[in-house]
């Protein structure tokens, strides 16, 4: 297969991906084409030192935090959305702040990280965020940024950052728990 | 530790799960360890979410892997 084949067959991926983080398709769209780009011009980078789709991953996340940093703070974040995300946690435990139902262990969750299907659904769980939710967790997780760079990126407290980290993996948590172990217990 | 009290040191679950996520950000201070520590010991479900969030994170950073398609044995 080509180059330009292979390409094209992480496209769309790639485009999901800087969707997800950037939530702004042509943005997304500019970041997917430098990345395609730069991979053209410069095939021999990756050559025998990782898969192409990881390689190009590696790139198009370079890309979005340069994206990232540039936008920083002009573009104001999404006016809070969370208020029922955060009764839905509350609604999680007692008042005297024990479980309300026990969070049950998932059955083999290694087998999970074999199967593209299981990742099609965390997919889907981390798109079900809130959008400040979703980047702040993408931003941690995906990116593998810190906290304090991620703060700054965004200007707000580590008090914050934390908070909605908190929120977005108890939300996660509870998807999978929902919408994929649930199922095999 | 000059307390003789356990409820001092006691943590609600709730509050464990913001810490458990807290420690996924950042080294926790020693007090909150430990009384993290001790908590997990006494408690099955929190010990739970704490596999899961470690299990999370793992399932994150692979999200861009590569992996065979459906069917494929393995």
């Amino acid at each position: 297969m080509t180059l330009e084949h292979q390409l094209a067959d992480l496209h769309p991926l790639l485009l999901r991906f800087a969707r997800a983080q950037l939530r702004h398709d042509s943005l997304a769209e500019d970041v997917v084409s430098e990345t395609l780009l730069a991979l053209l011009e410069k095939p021999e980078g990756f050559e025998g030192r990782s898969s192409l789709r990881t390689y190009a991953t590696g790139i198009l996340k370079f890309k979005i935090i340069d994206v990232l940093r540039a936008r920083g703070r002009e573009v104001p974040l999404e006016p809070l959305d969370e208020q029922s995300m955060d009764e839905a946690l509350d609604a999680l435990f007692q008042a005297d702040g024990h479980w309300k139902d026990p969070p049950a262990a998932w059955q083999e969750p290694d087998r999970a990280l074999e199967q593209a299907q299981f990742f099609e659904t965390l997919q889907a769980c981390v798109d079900r965020l809130p959008p400040r939710l979703g980047r702040i967790f993408l931003m941690r997780e995906w990116l593998e940024m810190e906290t304090a760079a991620i703060c700054a990126e965004l200007d707000i407290t580590p008090n914050h950052c934390g908070v909605m980290l908190y929120r977005a993996r108890m939300s996660l948590r509870e998807c999978l728990d929902l919408n994929w172990f649930g199922e095999t217990r | 530790m000059n307390e003789r009290s356990g409820a001092l040191l006691r943590l609600k679950c709730q509050e464990v799960s913001r810490l458990l996520s807290s420690g996924q950000d950042e080294t926790l201070p020693p007090a909150d360890r430990a009384r993290l520590r001790l908590h997990l010991v006494m408690c099955r479900a929190c010990r739970t979410v704490s596999d899961q969030f470690d299990f999370i994170r793992r399932a994150m950073r692979q999200l861009d892997h590569e992996r065979p398609p459906e069917g494929t044995p393995l």
